[in-house]
């Protein structure tokens, strides 16, 4: 039976996708998809996705884990962020035909070293950085975090978040770069 | 990839909407083309999709209809392969716009001809090639536009952009951007919503996008 998954996981996340990329382990798979499962179909539903489009794409979303565990890199991505970026790149293949270049870049660096092999030196840096990042957005001045929340959360471009919450695009985009300076800022030396 | 003259950087919300996923196609393929040459948006990118992945994580989690204790029916469909990579179409130039699908070069204008990309969704991407010189056709924003220079040089409202740097206005141009320097301007232009005046206007037109 899985151990019950916790958010303090983070670092057992990035070995189970290494154990699935060393030796296809079933078991780290369905402790995977057992936590990030059903959080990718919450961010589908919170989007506006249909329950039943929401469910096909939680569960593509950790196939595709499985099919691109070898690609993942510690030393470059947290596992809550690199599962992030490819539940993004579904949902954008799926729901709008549409391919995020983040692909088209990484087939180009593929391209170039494909000799290069992970270093997992950098993973606590990787989990560093997620957890500075969750205690920095929990102290945003609460209309910088729901500019944020409503780019990631409701699939909204600043155009979009502009006219919905009635304020001038410049307002917009000043708070997102407010945000970021202070996310970066929390960052310091782990970026 | 070179880093060294790059001074004009895509906006904080705009690389936040790229790594978001809510940027339309042709807008983030200009900022990708940026990205690829700066590693201090590399940098802010990934802090962004860190966000992401935090925010992720913070989820309460859905009640899912699969069984996530019988996941070996859902590896069952684990055989398929991943789409194959996007081959490299034009090797003269850079990434990723050298993956990337276009139509052939139009004349918009004396000295000025338009390609543009196909890269669907709800905005347009196209390559822009001035010569010295000449002015980057005149239009009005309905929505958002970024342009990345690629080769040579032009001038915008008083600054000065260089390969590698992007441009991001707000509302109308008051006089066009001017291509500088000797060699021909190349640049990719996202936009969604802008209406060109003259030539391009028709081309817009025609759908010859």
């Amino acid at each position: 039976m899985n151990r019950p998954p916790a958010a303090s996981d983070a670092a057992d996340h990035a070995a189970l996708i290494l154990a699935i990329a060393q030796r296809q382990d079933r078991a780290a798979f369905a402790t995977l998809f057992a936590y990030f499962a059903p959080r990718v179909k919450a961010w589908m539903l919170r989007a506006g996705v249909p329950p039943t489009g929401a469910e096909e794409l939680a569960q593509e979303t950790l196939l595709m884990v499985w099919r691109k565990a070898k690609l993942f890199d510690p030393a470059r991505a947290g596992a809550s962020t690199w599962i992030f970026a490819i539940a993004r790149n579904l949902r954008l293949d799926v729901l709008r035909r549409e391919r995020h270049p983040s692909e088209l870049l990484a087939e180009e660096a593929a391209d170039e070293d494909a000799e290069t092999a992970p270093a997992a030196d950098h993973a606590f840096d990787q989990r560093e950085r997620e957890v500075r990042i969750r205690a920095a957005l929990a102290t945003l001045p609460v209309e910088q975090a729901t500019v944020i929340r409503k780019a990631f959360f409701e699939d909204k471009a600043h155009g979009d978040i502009e006219k919905e919450l009635g304020i001038p695009l410049g307002t917009v985009k000043s708070r997102m770069r407010l945000a970021m300076n202070r996310l970066r800022a929390a960052l310091g030396d782990v970026v | 990839m070179t880093t060294t003259t790059i001074r004009h950087h895509p906006s904080e919300a705009t690389l936040l909407a790229y790594a978001a996923g809510t940027l339309p196609a042709a807008l983030a393929l200009v900022a990708a083309t940026h990205l690829a040459r700066c590693p201090v948006c590399r940098d802010m990118v990934a802090a962004a999709e860190a966000i992401g992945g935090t925010l992720l994580d913070s989820l309460s989690p859905a009640e899912m209809e699969v069984d996530v204790a019988a996941v070996d029916q859902v590896l069952e469909r684990a055989g398929l392969p991943p789409a194959a990579p996007a081959p490299v179409l034009h090797p003269d130039l850079a990434p990723p716009l050298n993956r990337v699908r276009m139509g052939r070069w139009w004349p918009i204008g004396r000295g000025v001809r338009w390609r543009p990309l196909h890269v669907g969704g709800r905005a347009w991407a196209g390559l822009l090639l001035a010569q010295p010189g000449r002015s980057i056709p005149s239009h009005g924003h309905a929505g958002l536009e970024l342009t990345c220079l690629l080769s040579g040089g032009f001038r915008d409202g008083g600054e000065e952009y260089a390969a590698g740097d992007v441009a991001e206005p707000v509302g109308e141009h008051d006089t066009p951007p001017v291509a500088i320097g000797a060699e021909p301007c190349l640049c990719v232009v996202g936009f969604e919503g802008m209406r060109f005046h003259g030539w391009l206007g028709l081309a817009q037109r025609l759908g010859r996008w």
